[in-house]
């Protein structure tokens, strides 16, 4: 009940849990909130402190019809936590009183409109107690009761704003709305109204953010490469949870599926009691057609996978290849970035006259070596004749690089029908390849 | 009067993809990629690897021309822009190599998922965004990994090869092509243990490209450390 002392609730429930009321919080909650429903459209405004004004006139065909736009507003807003009143009207304030009369229902038309509100008690629009003193010591119950009054006799008697919003809600004065700006840069905050000690307990917390995340995507029209989840504990300490998409995307549910892959390995050093979400690289989206036929292939695609492998395998266990122009055979393979998989490529540009094996061991291994020359599974016939290579002056000393190299490469094979690269250097035979 | 069974045509039948005539092999439903062999197109079901299917190369040395065998497919399913995947490969791509013969480096994954190996496999055949896949499983991969392997590349187009050890030959898989390879005298011995459609007894003798000339063997140098004359020898010395 509105108005009640402390005193007389707790007096008439015990357990009562009496929380704060934070208005900072409530207008970051519903700006949050405003960015999520970015994704239905993008005219919507405030009407602090707990009311959102979807503009849905325009969308109405892209969603098929008012009823779709309405179930999933509510479908989103159920899963977030909220629990929403509605109502769809042809006047915003006559949506708000409607809404906060708890109607629930889509009105279309101008006429049903003004037939809605009539019904509507006097309390619903949040007038000054003393106007709705004296409306009830009136014996004005309804607002149709109300509209019915001599119009001149009611503003000198409640003034000019009450008469005024009644005039707005029926749409027979313009009330046009302060649109909501999206923020150039995405950063949302949520303090979780319990400590959750398991990483896994974040996700439905981390959901409601993401989904502020994905419809602000949507207004920006913008994609999102990376972005960091900043866990505060209740010790103070913060730590960052980065998450990196192998391809820039927009979906929240891709988002979601990245971070409980990096849930489910997070060990928590003490129990979280706040997120924050911070869109570090968002480039623009660019433009795409759609397919005309149904000529969507089954799966979710390679980008997608990828990005799962590399965040449960760490990025290092999966990587593309490249090659570098460099004779030593040890340095001639560079890893890259899986991500430029995607990238057009400029054409091959490989130019070797002379063989060169498919496999490369990690390290030379040296072979033992008898009368008949060196042994790997047996003797090693040579094939071919010897392949200098010598080279690497440059950076022989240095930790970690390959250094100078002399050896002396030849094609071999044993008596299984393995065929080898082995090479001679001042210190024996070695295996370095194998021709597969 | 009861109702007559209504005539079916024989051809369209047998045009289905999961009938076939005993003495003859079935055209595979997914697909196929030519191998670049004429003498094992023929012996494959479909005229070529399949797509949407598992593989099995049972082979126990490397080195003796197996990847080769599968070079002219994989070059064109990256020439095509496919990208390609290995999983857990025994030794490390030589990128100049596999340029060379058409697989483009970049579009060409390097996998190492640990344990977690059939997991992966399963994740990229069933994404349904890469073209090729080549996996050596560990060793222990049972029938009914294997079998979730096998339903995870049906529908796709990837050309999926597991590689596996002779010695699990005898043990049944799901996978409806396997064959073995062993090293000829000069060429490689290819032998279907199992396809779609009757079954093969000949023996395949294919003829893969070799690096050096098959028949010309050279005498090496001999091994004498004092007079090669690197620093490094001098060093000992």
């Amino acid at each position: 009940m509105p108005g009640q002392k402390l005193s007389t609730a707790l007096g008439l429930l015990p357990g009562l849990r009496v929380c704060e009321r934070d208005p900072a919080r409530e207008a970051r909650a519903l700006a949050d909130l405003a960015c999520w429903a970015g994704r239905f459209t993008p005219t919507l405004s405030l009407a602090p402190p707990a009311g959102l004004l979807l503009e849905i006139g325009g969308c109405r065909r892209l969603f098929g019809g008012i009823e779709a736009i309405v179930a999933a507003v509510l479908d989103g807003c159920r899963a977030q936590g909220w629990s929403a009143d509605w109502a769809v009207a042809p006047t915003p304030l006559g949506a708000r009183w409607l809404a906060r009369a708890g109607a629930a229902c889509t009105v279309e038309t101008m006429a049903a409109l003004q037939q809605a509100l009539a019904a509507l008690p006097c309390t619903v629009p949040d007038w000054p107690a003393e106007i709705a003193a004296r409306l009830d010591s009136f014996g004005l119950r309804h607002l149709g009761e109300l509209i019915a009054q001599p119009a001149a006799g009611l503003r000198r008697r409640i003034g000019n704003g009450p008469v005024d919003d009644l005039l707005r809600a029926r749409g027979e004065i313009p009330d046009p709305q302060r649109v909501f700006i999206f923020p150039e840069r995405f950063a949302a905050g949520l303090e979780l109204p319990s400590r959750v000690e398991f990483a896994e307990g974040l996700a439905f917390a981390a959901q409601r953010l993401l989904a502020a995340l994905a419809g602000w995507l949507q207004v920006r029209q913008g994609l999102l490469r990376a972005c960091t989840l900043r866990l505060t504990h209740d010790d103070g300490s913060t730590s960052v949870l980065p998450l990196r998409f192998g391809e820039a995307c927009a979906d929240e549910g891709r988002f979601m599926r990245l971070l409980r892959e990096h849930l489910g390995r997070l060990q928590l050093a003490a129990p979280v009691e706040a997120l924050h979400l911070d869109a570090d690289e968002v480039i623009a989206r660019p433009g795409a057609s759609a397919g005309l036929f149904e000529q969507a292939a089954s799966g979710e695609g390679a980008a997608a996978c990828i990005e799962r492998l590399r965040a449960r395998l760490g990025d290092a266990a999966v990587r593309s290849l490249a090659v570098h122009a460099d004779h030593r055979p040890e340095c001639a393979t560079k890893s890259g970035d899986p991500a430029g998989v995607f990238a057009a490529q400029a054409a091959l540009t490989a130019t070797f006259t002379t063989p060169r094996p498919l496999w490369l061991l990690p390290a030379p291994q040296l072979l033992a070596e008898r009368a008949d020359g060196p042994h790997w599974h047996g003797p090693l016939q040579l094939v071919t004749r010897g392949e200098r290579l010598e080279s690497g002056w440059w950076d022989s000393g240095e930790t970690g690089a390959t250094g100078d190299l002399r050896r002396d490469y030849f094609v071999a094979r044993n008596r299984q029908g393995q065929w080898a690269w082995v090479f001679r250097d001042a210190q024996g035979w070695y295996l370095h390849g194998v021709f597969a | 009067m009861s109702a007559q069974p209504s005539p079916v045509n024989l051809a369209a039948v047998l045009a289905r993809g999961d009938i076939w005539r005993g003495d003859a092999l079935p055209g595979l439903p997914a697909g196929t990629i030519a191998s670049g062999h004429a003498e094992l197109d023929a012996e494959l079901p479909g005229g070529g690897w399949p797509r949407g299917n598992l593989t099995e190369i049972l082979v126990d040395r490397g080195g003796i021309g197996e990847i080769s065998l599968l070079l002219p497919a994989l070059a064109r399913l990256s020439g095509e822009g496919g990208l390609l995947a290995l999983v857990a490969p025994p030794w490390l791509p030589h990128a100049p190599a596999w340029a060379a013969a058409g697989v483009a480096p970049e579009r060409l994954l390097v996998i190492q998922p640990g344990k977690q190996g059939a997991w992966c496999v399963e994740q990229l055949l069933r994404c349904g965004g890469f073209a090729g896949l080549l996996a050596w499983p560990a060793g222990g991969i049972d029938a009914r990994a294997l079998r979730r392997l096998q339903v995870a590349a049906e529908g796709q187009s990837v050309f999926a090869v597991l590689w596996r050890s002779t010695a699990d030959a005898a043990t049944p898989s799901p996978a409806p092509l396997r064959l073995t390879l062993t090293a000829g005298t000069d060429r490689l011995a290819l032998r279907i243990l199992k396809r779609r459609g009757r079954p093969a007894s000949r023996l395949l003798q294919i003829d893969i490209p070799r690096p050096g000339r098959n028949k010309r063997v050279v005498a090496g140098p001999a091994f004498s450390p004092a007079d090669t004359g690197s620093p490094a020898a001098a060093a000992v010395a």
